[in-house]
């Protein structure tokens, strides 16, 4: 009997175990279902709400929607969101499931996905407002220059929406943590390589109206030093 | 007797101020008309060419002393003051003549000369024999020295060297300031005044309106003065102007001082002297004007003229039984005056010129017209010399001022026909030479030459009584830079006379301000036709040589319709945007632009458009105020750089919502202001994008809009718009119509239509853009279409394309069609309209019976009329397979309801006839209870029009046909217009009927051409004698023409059995038609409803027609 007793007693435990498990599984269940549902509402009003305010005109104007559908993406900016959004609740989802679950080691994973995504939103948020912002740059610029009657206004135009655009992209690069220092140093080393580029083409370009410059102080200089 | 008098006053009318319109015609008794053969002019003679007087259009005559004298002064030397000089007949004579001219609403003026008498005049055979210092003896002025009063000057110094004269009776020296035959009275003495003031009741009592107070400055003399406009002359004139006006009533003194305006005014009083004087400085300052070429001298003399009070009148004057007289000219003028106007010598007499006004002209009639045209239009009743209204001449080589007053030349028979007698017993032979003489100038030619200058001043003194401000009005002188043209406005209460004259002998052009009078309408008065209204700019006019124009600056008048607009408004609204076009649309901007979105979304819906709407020619629901245009449905269309907004526009606010297309464009300074010029007068708002300004215009005046929307039907392109589409498709026409150079086809200037804006494109294409929109595709369309595809109906404008917009639920709407451009000489309406106006002026003054042919001409093109209406028909009544346009046959059934639809609409109308019968002008209002009274006969005369028995077809039809729907192109008519009447709604549009009645349309039309033709011609009430039945004979022969050669080109098709069995047919509709236009007239032009109302009483045989 005792034997018995022996042998059933890690069946009691297992079933017991299970009798735990099983409801908490249950209402894992439970809680990734109410957050799918939960996930798919929160898009959709998610959606609704950034296209109320227009927020799918920024990304247009900003040129993000044209850039996506180039990459062959059916979808514009604003659905995207939706679509970070969506899977944020999902992961959170996750989470508390895997938590009630017990599984933590899964749970930390999803934890670092669930803290990564609202940055990729702020990155995101930043690329739009930054390219919509290059973009008036652009607009200000040529609009200044041709007044002025600069003749290349679209080219410097075009060169400082580029250079914000750029600016822009490390930021949100940045926020994300992606890339990192390599980024950042290749970034300065490009902007050196840019900088020494232009200095040197004012220096030769420029050298004669240096010379003559130069010519016309230094005597003066000489004069006003003896 | 009591009751001639009473019929006699009730001919004048009561008017105390009859003498500020007056126009006077001045007339010599003896040298007028002779009636006896004894070769001096009489009463009796006068008395028979009243009418003549009357007919020039004069409300006044002035008589020249007409009493008994030794004539040695041409009258004014006075020898019985109470009588008439047996010469020109008795007092009985004169009775009847003042009877004669008030009852044909003349007014008389007659001499009172009182300064002097003849020293003939039993006055002064009594004076000089009377004592030293009696009351008979102190009738006239006498002294013992003539050198008494030595600052007085002299004013005959051709015959007078000093103004005392001895008598040798009396044995002293006698006073006199003219001749020395005229002793002057001596007003200090008041048995003088008791015996003038007999004199003066004498002839008020006979019924004179107005007497002529000659030579007053010069009544009373005082030491140590020069003895001219004493106080105690203004105090005796005020004497006898309250013994005047104490016992009668709208009589008249008129002051002869040739004195400057300030001294003159002065015989005004306060109102309590004289009520006219003449304004002597002003005729040879407007010689004076024509001789420098010039306008100095007249608004010289003009400033300087004082107020006058309100009941008095200036008396002006160009020339009069005297010479032209110069004392009030500086001696520099004078030379120059002489120089111009009197190169011969003997022409010259006194300080003046003895000539007429033909001869001081040179007979130049542009000069005469203008002349008179000053006259006329100046501050003051003016005063027509008689002969002058002919151009008679003068004969300088006769004594004194005798030049100018040989007899009247009334016709080139003997004497002139101013006399049977004896030629050699004339008083003054009258003009003989061949350019003056009479044979050459006389009344009877000029009244049968429609060009003389005898039926010009007929016309030009119609027009001037058509306005008081002539004389009546204010004065204001315009100063335009080009000095050779004299400008002034004439202003009384809220008419303006605009009156414009060009005094050098070669054409000028002239820049006026008249921005007071900004957006009126200046209206010629000769022609009454309208001018440009006028604008920002200064006006400009060009004036022929020695022109003149009269304008009415009216502001109940439309502009003239050909008129475009080329600035723009300067009150317009500013649309503040940050977009372009995407600032209206809040969910396409940036979130934070939302509100702004919001805000001029509303402003433009509020605001810009409904103002712009209200003001369009082509806004139905004229006089509603929009409250609010909602765009229901837009495209942003951009070709290249260009973009458009075209959106479809839904009012609220009126009776009922209609949608209008208004396509817009916008314009930008900084890159376009080329464009942006172009598009000015089209423009609805300002803008501002930041520090870039433009302007938002109507886009069909935006020529790159009319040019991409021809290339678009060319490429049938395709947009989607919020809700719907929009498509633009052209014909199989469109390649042949459009040619192959379309982009450099000129674009035109649009022009507003009652519903619709149309752009010419080169002289290829037409371009029609419907404003208001009705759900269906648009008859105008449907037809042209099949005409064009179809018929291969050759007189109508073909069809080239159209953009068409289709709701999302399939309702197709045509917003804008292309037809192929024809070119024309107006439409059929227009020119019939002119044409018998052309007819009833000749006719007007002719007075041979009109030939039986005179209107062939015109008839041929009729005639044609009817066949290509007929054309019309027959290709509407061929069997296409299309179910839109297949030809039905016309059932009893349809007849029936025919009739139904007609009796029921002339009960409804008679009903609404009956309540605003009210609103109708009297003459109308008769007529209307005419109707009223033969409801029965109207209903009987419905129910008895006979129905046809053979076959007849019901097919589409032109719909609103009319003489307006059809042009004149080469002696062709093409008819345009399908649109049908653009009130009704489509589906009842595009249901077929019978076509006759576009036939009875046209009938009507007719009916309209004539009543518009004779309102415009009708100058005066007399008028209406001579041509209405000149305008009855014209309608039935047009009627005539139409039928016969509609029916002949309608024979052999399926339309009718035979024509003749469709009359009654035809009758019902014309009857419909009518009063169809009794309820529109009604409605919206209540002075016009005299002419459907004569249409359906003439229908009807109510009344005989005409």
């Amino acid at each position: 009997m005792e034997k018995v007793d022996m042998l059933l007693e890690p069946l009691k435990a297992f079933l017991a175990q299970v009798g735990i498990f099983l409801p908490r599984l249950a209402l894992a269940f439970v809680v990734l279902i109410a957050g799918w549902l939960l996930a798919k509402v929160i898009r959709f009003a998610a959606v609704k709400a950034l296209r109320a305010v227009n927020f799918n005109v920024l990304t247009e104007h900003a040129g993000m929607d044209a850039f996506l559908r180039q990459g062959g993406i059916e979808s514009d900016t604003t659905d995207i969101f939706g679509a970070l959004i969506y899977w944020l609740v999902i992961f959170a989802t996750l989470v508390i499931a895997f938590n009630s679950l017990g599984l933590s080691y899964v749970t930390d994973l999803f934890g670092q996905v669930v803290t990564f995504v609202p940055k990729v939103i702020v990155a995101l948020l930043i690329l739009a407002f930054g390219a919509y912002f290059a973009r008036f740059i652009y607009n200000s610029v040529v609009a200044y220059c041709s007044n002025v009657g600069i003749q290349d206004a679209e080219l410097l135009g075009k060169l400082s929406q580029y250079a914000i655009v750029v600016f822009v992209v490390l930021i949100s690069l940045d926020q994300m943590n992606v890339g990192g220092d390599i980024i950042r140093q290749s970034f300065l080393i490009i902007l050196a390589g840019v900088v020494f580029a232009l200095a040197l083409a004012f220096g030769i370009g420029g050298q004669r109206w240096a010379a003559g410059l130069l010519e016309r102080w230094l005597p003066r200089q000489n004069k006003d030093g003896e | 007797m009591a009751e001639s008098i009473r019929n006699r006053k009730s001919e004048l009318e009561d008017d105390p101020l009859w003498h500020k319109d007056a126009v006077i015609y001045q007339v010599h008794v003896r040298a007028f008309n002779d009636s006896n053969r004894d070769g001096i002019g009489d009463f009796q003679g006068l008395t028979e060419k009243l009418e003549y007087v009357r007919d020039l259009g004069a409300t006044a005559i002035w008589l020249l002393p007409f009493y008994p004298s030794p004539l040695k002064d041409d009258g004014y030397d006075i020898s019985d003051y109470h009588n008439v000089h047996p010469d020109y007949g008795t007092r009985a004579d004169f009775g009847q003549f003042m009877r004669e001219a008030h009852r044909l609403g003349l007014r008389v003026i007659t001499e009172l000369v009182i300064n002097h008498t003849s020293d003939q005049n039993p006055w002064f055979q009594a004076a000089r024999r009377a004592p030293v210092d009696s009351s008979k003896r102190n009738f006239y002025v006498w002294s013992n020295t003539d050198q008494k009063w030595p600052e007085t000057r002299i004013i005959f110094t051709d015959t007078e060297s000093s103004n005392w004269a001895w008598d040798p009776v009396a044995k002293a020296y006698y006073w006199h300031r003219f001749f020395s035959h005229q002793p002057d009275l001596n007003f200090d003495n008041p048995s003088v005044v008791k015996a003038v003031l007999r004199v003066m009741r004498h002839w008020f009592d006979m019924g004179v309106d107005g007497v002529r107070l000659d030579a007053i400055p010069y009544l009373i003399e005082r030491d140590g003065t020069n003895n001219e406009n004493l106080p105690e002359t203004h105090q005796l004139l005020k004497h006898l102007r309250a013994e005047l006006d104490r016992d009668y009533k709208n009589r008249v003194f008129l002051a002869e001082a040739n004195q400057w305006p300030e001294d003159v005014s002065e015989y005004f009083g306060q109102g309590d002297e004289c009520h006219m004087a003449y304004h002597f400085p002003l005729m040879p300052r407007i010689y004076m004007a024509i001789a420098q070429e010039d306008r100095h001298p007249v608004v010289d003399i003009m400033r300087q003229t004082p107020d006058i009070p309100e009941s008095c009148q200036w008396a002006i004057f160009l020339r009069n039984h005297d010479e032209l007289t110069l004392e009030m000219v500086t001696s520099k003028e004078r030379d120059y005056m002489y120089q111009t106007y009197a190169a011969d010598s003997r022409a010259r007499i006194n300080l003046g010129i003895r000539r007429r006004l033909a001869p001081l002209m040179q007979n130049d009639s542009d000069c005469i017209k203008l002349m008179n045209s000053l006259l006329f239009s100046m501050p003051g009743s003016p005063i027509i010399y008689y002969g002058d209204e002919i151009g008679m001449g003068d004969n300088i080589y006769l004594g004194d001022r005798n030049a100018v007053r040989t007899p009247m030349q009334w016709s080139p028979d003997r004497n002139a026909g101013f006399s049977r007698a004896d030629p050699q017993r004339l008083f003054l032979p009258p003009i003989m030479d061949s350019i003056y003489g009479y044979e050459a100038v006389n009344v009877e030619s000029q009244l049968r030459d429609p060009s003389s200058l005898l039926h010009w001043m007929r016309r030009i003194l119609a027009v001037r009584k058509t306005s008081q401000a002539f004389g009546r009005g204010r004065i204001t002188f315009l100063r335009p830079g080009n000095r050779k043209v004299l400008a002034y406005l004439r202003e009384y209460g809220e008419e303006v006379i605009l009156c414009v004259a060009n005094v050098s002998r070669s054409a000028q052009p002239v820049e006026l301000d008249l921005a007071r009078y900004r957006g009126r309408v200046p209206v010629e008065l000769l022609g009454r036709n309208p001018f440009p209204p006028v604008g920002e700019l200064p006006y400009l006019l060009t004036l022929p040589a020695h022109g003149f124009f009269w304008f009415r600056l009216a502001v109940d008048v439309e502009v003239p319709q050909w008129h475009a607009e080329r600035l723009a408004r300067e009150d317009l609204p500013v649309l503040v945007l940050f977009d372009g076009w995407t600032s209206f649309f809040r969910d396409r901007v940036v979130p934070w632009r939302i509100r702004m979105a919001e805000k001029i979304r509303a402003q433009f819906e509020q605001e810009v458009l409904p103002r712009h709407l209200e003001s369009q020619r082509w806004y139905a629901a004229k006089g509603e105020v929009i409250k609010r245009a909602k765009l229901t449905d837009y495209v942003q269309w951009s070709v290249g750089r260009q973009s458009w907004l075209l959106p479809l526009v839904e009012t609220e606010g009126g009776t009922e919502a209609a949608t209008y297309f208004v396509p817009l464009a916008l314009a930008w300074e900084s890159t376009d202001e080329e464009r942006l010029r172009a598009l000015a007068p089209a423009t609805i708002a300002k803008v501002r994008q930041q520090a870039n300004v433009g302007a938002m215009a109507d886009a069909l005046a935006d020529e790159p809009f009319c040019r991409a929307v021809v290339q678009a039907i060319a490429k049938r392109v395709e947009l989607s718009t919020a809700n719907g589409k929009l498509r633009f498709v052209p014909t199989e026409a469109f390649t042949g119509l459009a040619g192959e150079s379309m982009a450099e086809l000129a674009v035109g200037r649009p022009q507003a239509q009652s519903s619709n804006t149309v752009v010419t494109l080169g002289d290829r294409l037409f371009l029609k853009g419907y404003r208001r929109i009705r759900a269906g595709v648009n008859p105008e369309l449907e037809i042209g279409r099949y005409l064009t595809e179809v018929a291969r109906f050759a007189n109508c404008a073909p069809v080239a394309g159209a953009l068409e917009y289709v709701g999302n639920d399939g309702t197709p709407m045509t917003l804008a069609l292309l037809q192929g451009y024809v070119a024309n000489q107006g439409d059929g309406w227009t020119y019939t309209v002119a044409y018998l106006e052309r007819f009833f002026e000749n006719n007007r003054m002719a007075a041979e019976p009109v030939d039986a042919d005179a209107h062939g001409a015109y008839l041929a093109l009729v005639r044609t009329l009817g066949q290509r209406t007929a054309e019309l028909h027959r290709a509407f009544a061929l069997q296409s397979g299309d179910p839109a346009f297949e030809p039905e046959p016309v059932t009893p059934d349809d007849l029936m309801k025919f009739k139904r639809s007609v009796r029921e609409e002339a009960v409804a109308t008679l009903k609404f006839l009956e309540r605003q019968i009210g609103q109708l002008v009297l003459t109308s209002r008769q007529q209307a209870q005419v109707l009223l009274d033969g409801q029965k006969q109207l209903l009987a005369r419905i129910d008895g029009c006979a129905m046809p028995t053979g076959p007849t077809l019901k097919t589409r039809y032109h719909g609103d046909y009319h003489l307006g729907q059809v042009l004149l192109t080469n002696n062709d008519f093409l008819i345009i217009d399908f649109e049908g009447e653009p009130a009704r709604p489509l589906t009842e549009r595009t249901v077929k009927h019978s076509p006759l009645r576009d036939v009875a349309g046209m009938l009507r039309s007719f009916n309209y051409a004539r009543w518009t033709a004779l309102r415009k011609v009708m100058q005066a009430p007399e008028d209406g004698a001579r041509l209405a039945p000149l305008a009855t004979t014209w309608e039935p022969q047009a009627r005539g023409a139409f039928l016969e050669a509609y029916d002949e080109a309608t024979r052999g098709s399926d339309l009718y059995a035979s024509f003749e069995e469709v009359q009654g047919l035809l009758q019902l509709f014309e009857l419909e038609k009518a009063l169809y236009e009794l309820r529109y007239e009604i409605n919206n032009r209540p002075g016009w409803a005299r002419i459907p109302l004569e249409g359906i009483l003439a229908l009807t045989g109510l009344i005989q027609a005409g």
